[in-house]
């Protein structure tokens, strides 16, 4: 019993250790950028995806705001690089501090919401920081900020002749947010989260304190999504606030990870691995026609999975036993 | 020795309607106590104010020595309070054993020694076999078990249960009775709401009874049994003359 519990665990390392060796070599075998552009995508919203899961999935604190936090990653770095010059590494890890405590802050008025007024809450708050960054002149308002271009390096995380390093930084933070998330579902945080999410009173009565785990959640969660941002910053050399902060990126983190499985270790990745190649192919190869077939085909998709498997992809792989199965 | 858990003098008003008035009762250490009365009488809001639910309008609640009139119900639960929902309340996307382990996990911030723990319970009220079940997938009857495994879970000084033993059949709730006593023999002081007087009776030591939110009797259960104020309570005036 016990060692079942830790073999799926350890099993789980592996299966995940064994997947990132292979991510790591397939930039060996694929050399065409446009493909690489779709592999970094799908590493960064796995990464985006499985941040989100923590407070959404584990905790049930549906968020659809998370964009906000993620144009946080992007705006710090970004105004620290240009107006004071500080590197983007630790503009990056500033941007999450930042995320992270700007997600508290919210979630104290905010997390005595339930259900879909959490929902709402979350996408109005998110509008309005849009709408602050729109506005926000020293921040170059809706002209957004071009990155300096100053060369390839490490240093200031800069590349323009190759792709590579994009692709191994989005990998390793795609690792990041995965183990984060299995190293914590099997803490006192992981049950919190969990307890909080089916009963909260229930929580509360077994020594739950429900307000902390929900802050804990978020400004886990907000703190990824922030690292996010700010490698999107670098990857595009340019922002602007619809760039980073735009409604979709909200969606964007959400979907894989409903798609895939909400509340699960595997989820997010899993569907962030079929949901954001279909995204990028359907709109280059039918998208062109200006018809808005791929989004038709897209959310055909999408409708038809969800339909089918309920609770997500990982439903297929489920090692739950079957109803009235004893050990 | 003084008592484990004192209510003083406690009130709770909802708006216009007195749900406990100027209750104070006693629960000392070891004890067995039955908290019962007619529909109506006040028991779940007094059980509430006892678990930490809500505050009283009036009057303190004191646990162990401390004065935990207005400690949430998280705090009292690391305290040693324990209870049960009467209404089931399982983390249904959870497995059993995943179940037991946020209680146990109070007493042991190591996770190996929490899941160590909730399968001890587990093996304690005989649920073992279903440890990797989902809490959903759990037949009622079990779902009741769970609700009663996970609160001892958290090794309280005080259990607190909610009609436990309401609704189930009768060798089912002899089950329930054997189980109450174990856990009495493990240590834990328990006092339980329940509403149906034959199933009680023969486990308390003490029984309480609650009627329109005040205390009307308290004693030995043989006692509470014939005494005419209850059979009023129960059955009305009429049946209590010449009892």
């Amino acid at each position: 019993m016990d060692k079942n519990f830790a073999a799926r665990r350890r099993r789980d390392l592996i299966i995940a250790a064994v997947l990132a060796g292979l991510a790591a070599l397939a930039p060996l075998f694929i050399k065409d950028v446009y493909v690489q552009n779709i592999l970094i995508l799908t590493l960064m919203y796995a990464a985006l995806s499985q941040s989100w899961n923590i407070l959404s999935g584990y905790c049930g604190q549906i968020s659809l705001g998370h964009a906000l936090y993620f144009g946080i990653g992007a705006y710090t770095t970004e105004l620290l690089f240009t107006k004071f010059g500080v590197l983007p590494w630790f503009g990056m890890l500033g941007g999450g501090v930042i995320a992270a405590l700007i997600a508290m802050g919210l979630g104290y008025p905010f997390f005595r919401l339930r259900g879909h007024y959490f929902v709402i809450a979350t996408i109005v708050i998110a509008e309005i920081g849009l709408l602050l960054f729109q506005n926000w002149e020293w921040a170059g308002a809706a002209m957004g900020i071009t990155i300096p271009i100053r060369g390839d390096s490490w240093l200031k995380f800069q590349f323009l002749r190759t792709k590579l390093p994009y692709f191994y930084f989005a990998l390793a933070l795609c690792c990041l947010a995965w183990f984060v998330t299995w190293w914590l579902e099997d803490s006192k945080w992981g049950f919190w989260w969990r307890a909080v999410k089916d009963n909260p009173e229930a929580a509360e009565s077994l020594g739950v304190v429900v307000f902390n785990s929900k802050m804990g959640a978020a400004a886990v969660s907000a703190f990824l999504v922030a690292i996010g941002g700010a490698f999107y910053a670098q990857f595009l050399a340019y922002i602007d606030p619809e760039s980073v902060m735009g409604f979709q990126f909200s969606l964007l983190m959400a979907l894989p990870a409903v798609l895939g499985g909400i509340g699960t270790l595997w989820g997010p990745v899993l569907g962030a691995a079929i949901l954001i190649p279909m995204t990028e192919l359907t709109r280059s190869y039918i998208g062109g026609s200006g018809r808005g077939v791929d989004l038709i085909v897209y959310g055909a998709l999408i409708v038809a999975i969800s339909l089918a498997l309920p609770r997500g992809l990982v439903s297929l792989f489920s090692r739950a036993k079957p109803k009235g199965a004893t050990r | 020795m003084t008592a484990l858990l004192e209510t003083r003098g406690v009130w709770q008003r909802f708006g216009g309607l007195v749900a406990n008035s100027d209750v104070s009762i006693s629960v000392g250490r070891g004890e067995i106590v039955g908290l019962i009365g007619p529909n109506g009488a006040g028991k779940s809001t007094l059980f509430n104010l006892i678990a930490g639910v809500l505050p009283p309008t009036q009057g303190s609640i004191w646990f162990d020595g401390e004065d935990v009139t207005h400690m949430p119900a998280a705090e009292r639960c690391q305290r040693g309070v324990g209870r049960t929902f009467q209404v089931v309340k399982s983390f249904e996307t959870m497995t059993v054993v995943d179940n037991v382990i946020v209680g146990a996990r109070v007493r042991n911030t190591v996770m190996r020694e929490a899941r160590r723990k909730a399968h001890e319970v587990l093996e304690f009220t005989g649920l073992a076999g279903r440890a990797d079940v989902l809490a959903s997938d759990l037949v009622p009857a079990e779902k009741r078990r769970l609700e009663v495994a996970r609160a001892p879970a958290t090794e309280p000084k005080l259990l607190l249960l909610d009609e436990v033993l309401t609704g189930l059949t009768p060798t089912e709730a002899q089950t329930g009775v054997a189980l109450v006593r174990k856990v009495r023999d493990a240590g834990i002081t328990v006092l339980m709401v329940e509403h149906v007087m034959e199933i009680v009776m023969p486990l308390v030591d003490r029984a309480i009874v609650l009627d329109l939110g005040k205390v009307l009797v308290e004693g030995k259960p043989a006692d509470v049994v014939r005494d005419p104020k209850v059979i009023s309570a129960y059955l009305g005036d009429r049946h209590a003359v010449g009892a």
